[in-house]
């Protein structure tokens, strides 16, 4: 499990914060004390730091300045300030990525999974079950027949397996299509996913992605 | 400052001359003076009274002009001051000092006025970002706990709201609180994008965007919120029973980049067009629909003012809106890259 760590002073937002990574199989570190942030961040070494800028002693971009110094952990400024000013002094300094509060939870889930996907070497070819899939092709292949998805069957069918075992809502699948920027609707959704699930059946994976009504989709 | 005016301003102490004269010269004949000496002296008092009036005029003449000349020319006439050199003339001293007096008066005035708003508009800043705490704590709360969809909705219009209060004093203020750099078009719109999703989807409005890569020259923060107040427009103003969309639409050109949004909403009538984005301007829309403040699209326009981007509203009632930013390149910045 990744560990999240998260450098925050209000107590209520970190405790909310905390609870939405673990409910998505993070581990969630909260920073307490922030006289000694520095040296705190580089004992525990987490895979991920989430900074807000207003915070005592050294504030955030500061902090950031003096991390970067010795580690190149990612950070993701998650700060109520909104102003280019700022975000283009964060990045500078080294920041990974920049959310302004308030922030939707399905955005920061993809922007903290899209940093941890690109530490990591990348991968091109994953396998599920007996299914290989080709990311840069855009592929399928189930022992020897293979298929084509498009992009958009692609997002939904990468999500649901980044999120396998896991229910996936139709909220979370249109936010990440939207970030790729396909900008679909509700129909659409549904006729991608009803046509991914052909797709899958031509190739003898039927059943694969199940629908949990009132809930959304579990890939299993 | 014209002789004829200031001769009849003057015009009581030429009466007041000329009577004195006569009593004079009445007093010269009844002494029976010889005509020769009365002739000499009041060749000598009439000329000796034209040069004095001369010499006066002048004087004055050349203080004035140059006060109502340069009050004229400044475009903050109340630096007038600091133009014109002290006058050699009593009333003119009196004069420089009252409006040097006033000057001040109303500078210190005009400080404590600004300083006010200055630390008025300091204190919203920071109110806003304490209020957004609470709002993006609900917000993961709600998403945490028994999700619900018409919470999320009207969080994201407590925000927005908020977000009108904060661009409509970063807008009005003099201080420069935007930052010009090259922006990704496409990053923007998906961010538009990605914070109406929910309105969005919602309303059935489909949302249709070109797939290009285009750069401007803009503050990506002040662009995104410009924008969202035309979507969120789009979304008050739908049409109902209809497939209704909002098409973005970007094109690159020689010296410029247009961005384009249509809408197939209700529109805007001609007779309120022109006054759309007017301070607390509400249209037959705004009155008809839902209530609307008229601020979003005054602010709007303040914004494109300032980061010099050109905005412009086509509209055909009952068929579509049509608002069009124009963004200039400048190769200067190319340059400096």
């Amino acid at each position: 499990m990744k560990k999240i760590m998260i450098v925050e002073d209000d107590k209520i937002m970190c405790d909310e914060l905390a609870k939405l990574l673990s409910n998505n199989n993070f581990d969630p570190i909260i920073l307490h004390d922030f006289s000694n942030s520095l040296n705190e961040i580089l004992k525990c070494l987490p895979d991920l730091i989430l900074l807000d800028i207003n915070i005592p002693f050294m504030n955030g971009e500061m902090l950031l300045k003096e991390l970067r110094k010795k580690s190149n952990i990612p950070v993701i400024m998650l700060t109520s300030s909104n102003s280019e000013i700022d975000e283009a002094l964060s990045i500078s300094f080294g920041a990974d990525d920049y959310i302004s509060k308030p922030f939707n939870s399905n955005i920061l889930l993809l922007r903290i999974g899209a940093i941890l996907r690109r530490m990591e070497v990348p991968v091109n070819l994953i396998t599920y079950k007996d299914l290989r899939i080709n990311l840069t092709k855009c592929t399928l292949n189930n022992n020897g027949i293979e298929i084509e998805l498009t992009k958009n069957e692609m997002i939904v069918f990468r999500y649901l397996l980044n999120h396998k075992n896991k229910i996936v809502t139709r909220d979370e699948l249109m936010t990440d299509l939207w970030n790729n920027n396909e900008f679909i609707n509700d129909n659409a959704l549904t006729v991608n996913i009803s046509r991914l699930r052909s797709k899958l059946k031509s190739i003898n994976c039927n059943g694969y992605i199940k629908t949990r009504k009132g809930m959304g989709y579990i890939l299993s | 400052m014209n002789f004829y005016d200031y001769f009849k301003d003057k015009f009581y102490q030429f009466i007041l001359t000329f009577i004195c004269y006569a009593i004079i010269l009445i007093i010269f004949f009844a002494f029976k003076i010889d005509i020769g000496i009365i002739i000499s002296t009041f060749f000598i008092l009439i000329n000796l009274f034209i040069v004095s009036i001369l010499i006066d005029y002048f004087r004055k003449k050349k203080f004035y002009d140059t006060l109502l000349k340069n009050i004229d020319k400044l475009d903050k006439s109340y630096l007038v001051l600091e133009t014109i050199s002290k006058p050699n003339f009593y009333e003119g001293e009196l004069l420089y000092q009252a409006l040097y007096d006033i000057n001040k008066s109303m500078s210190e005035n005009v400080k404590t006025i600004y300083q006010q708003s200055k630390e008025f508009k300091e204190y919203i800043e920071l109110w806003i970002h304490e209020i957004k705490i609470p709002l993006s704590t609900l917000n993961l709360i709600n998403n945490s706990h028994n999700y619900d969809r018409r919470i999320k909705i009207q969080l994201k219009r407590i925000n927005d709201y908020v977000e009108q209060v904060l661009y409509y004093s970063r807008s009005e203020n003099a201080s420069k609180d935007y930052l010009i750099r090259s922006v990704d078009l496409s990053t923007i719109i998906r961010n538009v994008g990605l914070k109406s999703i929910d309105d969005l989807l919602e309303n059935k409005m489909n949302f249709i965007v070109d797939k290009v890569k285009i750069k401007v020259l803009t503050d990506s923060k002040w662009l995104e919120f410009i924008l969202e107040q035309i979507i969120n427009n789009s979304i008050k103003y739908k049409k109902d029973n209809v497939d209704s969309y909002i098409k973005i639409e970007v094109n690159d050109e020689k010296n410029k980049t247009i961005l384009t949004i249509l809408d197939n909403g209700i529109g805007i009538k001609e007779s309120d067009l022109k006054q759309v984005m007017n301070k607390s301007f509400t249209g037959e829309n705004g009155r008809g629909k839902s209530k609307s403040t008229g601020m979003g699209l005054y602010i709007v326009k303040n914004m494109c003012e300032k980061l010099s981007h050109k905005i412009e509203i086509e509209s055909k009632e009952n068929e579509y809106t049509k608002v069009i930013i124009t963004f200039f390149k400048n190769n200067y910045y190319d340059v400096l890259n």
